[in-house]
């Protein structure tokens, strides 16, 4: 059997290793990500069969839980940490080619850096090490953004790092208030010796987790950072940031929330905060002009729609919000990756700049506008079944509350139709008839994003090769006594 | 004068991070920031590291002869502390030389008068 723990270390001392061999072989380093992201991605299909039986509790030190830090490969974990490999994976193979300046062998080490994070804080089951493995994703997001270390790149990784770095501050704060009612680190056992105490108790601690794990999930009013960062960073980082960071910091408080304390009467408001964490982000993303702007401000709002799915906490709903987190972490991903290109031949980031893109790079507009309609969620996309579950997931619960809201969010829709076709116009139905020269991303970039393509299209059309793992993710999230009575035995 | 005795250190650690706090929102200059941020920091090892203070307790180390374990500090919170430590040297260092590259672009610190980008 394969040990949860590679998963990180194998990543984490190839990151270490990839200054050395840039020592010896330039070229060596940007070759070590994909090798690395690989093996994370054949490991975590090899694990995902056999944690939907059983989830793998990984004890380090020999030591049983609660004494010891442990991992919980569970269906949650599992599913996460295949799709960072996944996209990971994709990202890396288009950064061969296009991440040419600057110190590149920093870029890949950085890059493993931010991936390694991200598992880390998906798989760990001790709330510490969420917090030193949530430190590591920020830090090295936070020199990515400033890594093309132009006047904007710099700007806003200094304002991302100043509100990261607050955020970090709150959760360590959180995670001392906790340590000191319950003299314990690992969740499992937080989460069972939390009934004992008195509400008043625990509300501040919550409140500092949620807020300084929301500065990275992007929420309402915590997201300043996120336009900036995201537009300035390079489009391989872009896309990884959207796809995997902000989803990674969302997952946090969804474990928080659920599994941790177990608020059901916080969920009210959380849903609240995602529509209108939704509906800011697709109106300022309407009124953009610069591209990857446009992109980011989506990103917020995709990022409010599943928060809200995930609070309306019924079965449908919370396989409802990971299935769309599934479909945010594709779709955007390839947008971006898409949009990189593009910016990089006509070299400026305006939307008008754009036109008749259609027409000389064929074959990177097909993957923006699959992109685009996945993101809508229109058929046969993977949009479609995701936007369709979290809607009958919203109706399914009979309250006022959420109809009114998922009205909303269907509104927040419109919104996101009309930008995103804005632009799918401008790239093929603007600009002068003649036929100019046809000049495509490298294939480096092209596999990539068709594979992605390829991988919104099948789930689209058979959504059931992922909702049996998406539903057992959700009855994880959901059961937290099954989560507690599997890590503590 | 009790309340102050026992209290003493949570005082100090909740007075660090409200004035790391107020520094970083009310300051314009980008280094008095980052000086904020390393307050903050400081603030919550302390408070950390009180959670599992006892007044004039002793390290845990059982072998030493004449120590009870009443008598011991909590030793997790000071291993926490260790790795806060680290995490926020490495913040302020990158926060430091992100500082210098805004100076060579903008010739300025002043973080309101560097406003390129907006909603």
């Amino acid at each position: 059997m394969v040990n949860p723990v590679l998963l990180i270390a194998v990543p984490l001392g190839l990151a270490f290793a990839i200054p050395l061999f840039a020592l010896f072989w330039k070229d060596a380093a940007k070759y070590i990500s994909p090798v690395a992201l690989g093996f994370n991605l054949v490991v975590s299909l090899l694990l995902l069969p056999k944690v939907l039986e059983n989830p793998i509790i990984v004890s380090i030190g020999g030591w049983q839980p609660p004494f010891c830090i442990n991992l919980v490969a569970g269906p949650v974990g599992v599913l996460f940490s295949t799709i960072i490999a996944l996209v990971g994976l994709l990202v890396s193979i288009y950064a061969l080619d296009y991440i040419k300046e600057g110190a590149t062998e920093k870029y890949h080490m950085l890059y493993l850096l931010l991936l390694t994070g991200a598992t880390g804080v998906v798989l760990t089951g001790d709330i510490f090490n969420l917090f030193v493995f949530f430190e590591i994703l920020c830090i090295s997001s936070y020199a990515l953004v400033a890594y093309l270390r132009d006047k904007a790149g710099i700007e806003s990784a200094v304002k991302y790092l100043i509100q990261g770095a607050v955020g970090s501050s709150l959760l360590l704060i959180g995670i001392g208030l906790l340590y000191g009612q319950f003299g314990t680190l690992n969740m499992a056992d937080i989460a069972e010796k939390i009934a004992s105490a008195s509400p008043i108790s625990l509300f501040v601690p919550m409140v500092l987790l949620i807020t300084g794990l929301g500065v990275e999930a992007a929420i309402f009013p915590l997201n300043a950072w996120l336009p900036d960062a995201h537009s300035s960073a390079p489009s391989s980082i872009s896309a990884i940031l959207s796809g995997i960071a902000i989803e990674v910091g969302l997952y946090a408080v969804a474990r928080v929330v659920f599994t941790i304390f177990g608020a059901q009467s916080f969920l009210l408001f959380l849903a609240l905060l995602g529509i209108l964490t939704l509906l800011v982000g697709e109106m300022c993303a309407f009124s953009q002009n610069n591209i990857k702007r446009m992109l980011a401000y989506s990103s917020i709002g995709q990022i409010g729609l599943i928060l809200f799915a995930l609070a309306i906490a019924t079965s449908y709903g919370v396989t409802g919000g990971l299935f769309q987190l599934v479909n945010h972490t594709l779709s955007k991903a390839l947008l971006f990756l898409a949009v990189g290109y593009m910016i990089y031949r006509t070299g400026s980031k305006e939307i008008s700049s754009l036109e008749g893109m259609g027409k000389k790079m064929p074959l990177t507009c097909l993957a923006f506008t699959i992109g685009a309609f996945s993101l809508v969620g229109l058929p046969p996309f993977i949009g479609f079944p995701s936007k369709f579950l979290i809607v009958r997931a919203a109706l399914a619960t009979k309250e006022t509350y959420f109809c009114v809201l998922i009205g909303l969010a269907l509104f927040g829709t419109v919104i996101e139709g009309a930008y995103f076709f804005r632009v799918v116009q401008v790239l093929y139905f603007k600009g002068e008839k003649s036929n100019p020269g046809r000049k495509e991303a490298p294939v480096a970039a092209l596999i990539p994003m068709f594979t992605l393509v390829a991988l919104i299209l099948v789930v689209g059309i058979y959504p059931k090769l992922v909702t049996d793992v998406l539903d057992s993710a959700a009855s994880e999230l959901l059961n937290r006594l099954d989560y507690i009575r599997s890590v503590l035995g | 004068m009790s309340f102050l005795n026992n209290y003493a250190y949570y005082i100090g650690a909740f007075g660090l991070i409200f004035i790391g706090l107020y520094i970083i929102l009310v300051k314009h200059n980008l280094i008095k920031v980052i000086v904020g941020l390393g307050i903050l920091d400081t603030g919550v090892n302390l408070f950390l590291i009180s959670v599992g203070y006892i007044t004039k307790g002793t390290a845990p180390i059982f072998s030493r002869p004449g120590i009870y374990s009443e008598r011991m500090v909590d030793p997790v919170p000071q291993a926490l502390v260790l790795t806060a430590i680290v995490i926020g040297v490495a913040v302020l260092a990158l926060a430091l030389s992100l500082a210098i590259r805004l100076y060579q672009h903008y010739g300025t610190l002043n973080l309101r008068k560097i406003r390129e980008q907006k909603w």
